[in-house]
């Protein structure tokens, strides 16, 4: 991580040809470490809302939300702190387990209320949505068990009111 | 077309291609337009970039697909990185054939996303009426910028009802009003407080025409101004509270100023390197007022106390009813002590480039439109050329385009036809741009052209002498024959190499009504002074060495035998 913290940005962006583009290049052309991008439709239609994880120490995150502002596609964005907020993050984690541990991997997905949406003989596929690190902590418990396959989603955030 | 006369366009810069067909036959039912035919579709852009300075209107450009937009790039990047409002138009293949690598596609709207305040692809041409509209809107509010319509050419033969709106409006985009009043009063505050305070005004003032305001805050509070490259003539330069230039290459008297003083007000200006220097050894007695209209500027690369955001027009309203007049005698005698002893100096019989410049200078009274390329003579030009008006500085500062000076020069003719226009250029930069001769001679375009031939890449020399031991690679600059050349395009030429013939060749220059190219044959090895070596101290601001009477050419000394 670049010195600093890790900080979660949510902004509201109105769609148009090459918007993703251009949020992505502000991040590329002014050196921000970008640590994970989200962008999702939202309640106004035209409109989309995207989640960023950014890491920086708050020169760097200042920069970031005022050039992100100025960015005629931006309407608005903040910085979010875990108070204030909901931060989830979905994973999708393969894993194939020996016979005699397949068990157990069903009984961890258990602990974390994880799902395990399909199966087969060979694999199962566990899915947990969870704040990033508790998404951390099943990946390093399920590692054992022979962990093939790991997706992650990246943080979406929400602010509370 | 009609999207264009509605912005109140009467000029347009373009060159014609495959599928911007429609649009230029369409051109002919439009009279009240004019469009100038360029030779390089990178100089359209420059045009356009000259008009918008010249005027404070939105400049406009036209480029067809594939290399003729890509040619449209240097000209976008310059008009970005100096905020000049320019729309830029290109068409694209029919849109059907867009991502399939059809003959002369490109991607211009993913190219230019960096470069740009704003672009558009637009893919059905009901969205055309408004997106032309938001065009000019975002290009020449706030803080400008060029913004670039992309038109298949599809888009450009369908028809549309689609109404122009009356006004646009954009969800997040604020034209910046007046600043919070507390801002202001803080402002007012901190200059209450200051023994030795100085401005440093930037093109903000400029794009605001903040000049009056400007003029007031310096005269009631006794602060001296200094100018940004791009700032020059927002202040006038015959002024006494006026210091010009300051930074790597500006006058001593603003930089030492700046290591001075207790206040530091930057009005307009974003703190750009070659005015900081080392932005850690910057301003070190100050405190850091900032007034801008765009925040992203406040902390970017220096520190302020303070800052009022907004536009810089109600900022100073707002702020200039605050100001207690105030004559501040000691510092402003400190400060024309600077003055008198680090002068800009012309060493005398030699033909120099500043010989030229300050000659220029005298015979137009610093009344003309200058442009310049970049390098030496740009630095001499902002030193010598004693600008009194706003919009008469055209000069590519952020992104240092060379060959911007001639074709920006025919831009501001275009322009303002009743003004006298000098493009100051170099032999590097000029043979960069100079296939436009041909546009100049075609519409009779008035504009001079002051040729400092050195045989170099000045400013490349001058570093190369300084930080690489006089290892001179690859600045040796051949030319052609300059006056076959203007033989060769029909343009008015007159080679000048000796002090007794200047007044001469600048009086036949502006009596000849056509573009008269003026070579003046000018002393090859010649430096800019003074200079701040790029990233050291502005405290380490190296004088001229024809300063005899200085004992070190280091200003640092200063401090202790100069110190009042």
């Amino acid at each position: 991580m670049a010195g600093g913290k890790q900080h979660t940005i949510t902004a509201l962006v109105q769609n148009e040809a090459g918007t993703i583009n251009r949020l992505a290049s502000l991040f590329r052309r002014r050196g921000f470490s970008l640590a994970s991008f989200n962008a999702g439709d939202c309640e106004d239609p035209g409109f989309s809302r995207l989640t960023l994880v950014v890491n920086g120490d708050d020169v760097i995150l200042t920069q970031c939300l005022k050039q992100l502002t100025k960015l005629i596609d931006v309407v608005e964005c903040e910085d979010l702190t875990p108070e204030e907020s909901v931060q989830r993050e979905l994973a999708l984690i393969r894993v194939e387990p020996t016979p005699e541990n397949r068990e157990a991997v069903y009984k961890i997905a258990l602990e974390f209320m994880a799902k395990t949406p399909k199966a087969t003989e060979k694999t199962v596929v566990v899915e947990i949505s969870a704040d990033i690190r508790e998404v951390e902590r099943l990946i390093e418990t399920l590692k054992p068990f022979n962990v093939t396959e790991i997706v992650r989603t990246g943080v979406v955030a929400m602010r509370v009111e | 077309m009609e999207a264009l006369v509605r912005e109140g366009v009467d000029t347009i810069f373009g060159y014609p291609g495959g599928v911007v067909l429609p649009l230029y036959d369409e051109m002919l039912n439009w009279p009240q337009v004019r469009h100038i035919l360029v030779r390089h579709e990178q100089c359209a852009a420059h045009m356009a970039d000259g008009y918008a300075r010249a005027t404070g209107r939105v400049g406009v450009c036209l480029a067809t697909s594939g290399p003729g937009a890509t040619n449209l790039v240097t000209g976008i990047a310059t008009a970005m990185m100096d905020s000049v409002p320019m729309v830029a138009i290109t068409g694209n293949v029919n849109s059907w054939a867009i991502g399939k690598d059809a003959f002369q596609e490109t991607d211009i709207q993913g190219i230019t996303i960096p470069i740009t305040k704003h672009n558009y692809l637009v893919t059905d041409v009901n969205d055309l009426p408004y997106v032309f509209a938001e065009a000019f809107y975002l290009a020449g509010t706030g803080r400008k910028g060029p913004v670039l319509v992309d038109i298949p050419k599809d888009v450009f033969t369908a028809l549309t009802e689609a109404a122009f709106p009356e006004t646009v409006t954009r969800r997040g985009y604020q034209v910046p009003g007046a600043p919070p009043q507390e801002q202001v009063e803080a402002a007012a505050k901190l200059i209450a407080e200051a023994q030795r305070p100085v401005m440093i005004a930037g093109a903000g003032v400029l794009w605001s025409e903040a000049f009056e305001e400007l003029k007031e805050l310096a005269e009631k509070a006794n602060i001296p101004v200094i100018n940004s490259l791009l700032g020059l003539g927002t202040f006038p330069r015959d002024h006494k509270l006026s210091l010009g230039m300051m930074g790597m290459h500006g006058e001593a008297t603003g930089t030492l100023a700046v290591q001075e003083a207790d206040l530091v007000m930057g009005v307009g200006i974003r703190f750009d390197d070659r005015l900081t220097g080392d932005t850690k050894a910057f301003a070190p007695k100050a405190k850091i007022l900032h007034f801008d209209l765009d925040p992203a500027e406040v902390g970017k690369t220096v520190n302020p106390v303070a800052f009022v955001i907004g536009d810089l027009k109600k900022s100073l309203q707002a702020l200039n009813p605050l100001i207690q007049p105030t004559a501040r005698p000691d510092w402003l005698a400190q400060v024309k002590s600077w003055q008198e002893q680090y002068p800009l100096v012309v060493p005398e019989g030699k033909f120099l480039s500043r010989t030229v410049l300050q000659a220029l200078n005298e015979y137009t009274n610093g009344e003309a439109i200058v442009a310049t390329d970049v390098g030496q003579h740009q630095m001499w030009t902002a030193q010598f050329y004693k600008l009194r008006k706003p919009f008469n500085w055209l000069s590519s500062g952020g992104l240092g385009t060379m060959g911007y000076g001639f074709p920006a020069a025919m831009g501001a003719k275009y322009a303002r036809p009743d003004a006298e226009v000098w493009a100051v250029v170099g032999d590097g930069g000029f043979q960069m741009t100079l296939q436009e001769l041909q546009t100049a001679v075609e519409t009779n375009c008035n504009v001079k052209i002051c040729l400092l031939n050195n045989g170099f890449l000045g400013m490349v020399r001058q570093w190369q002498e300084l930080f690489y031991d006089n290892r001179y690679s690859h600045v040796a600059m051949g030319s052609p024959d300059f006056g076959k050349l203007a033989d060769a395009y029909g343009v008015e030429f007159i080679r000048c190499s000796r002090i007794e013939d200047l007044e001469d060749t600048l009086k036949r220059a502006t009596d000849h009504v056509g573009p008269v190219l003026c070579e003046f044959v000018v002393e090859m090895e010649e430096n800019v002074y003074p200079m701040v070596p790029a990233g050291q101290s502005n405290s380490g601001v190296i004088m001229d060495p024809a300063l005899t009477h200085q004992e070190s050419h280091v200003a640092a000394s200063f401090e202790t035998t100069h110190r009042r």
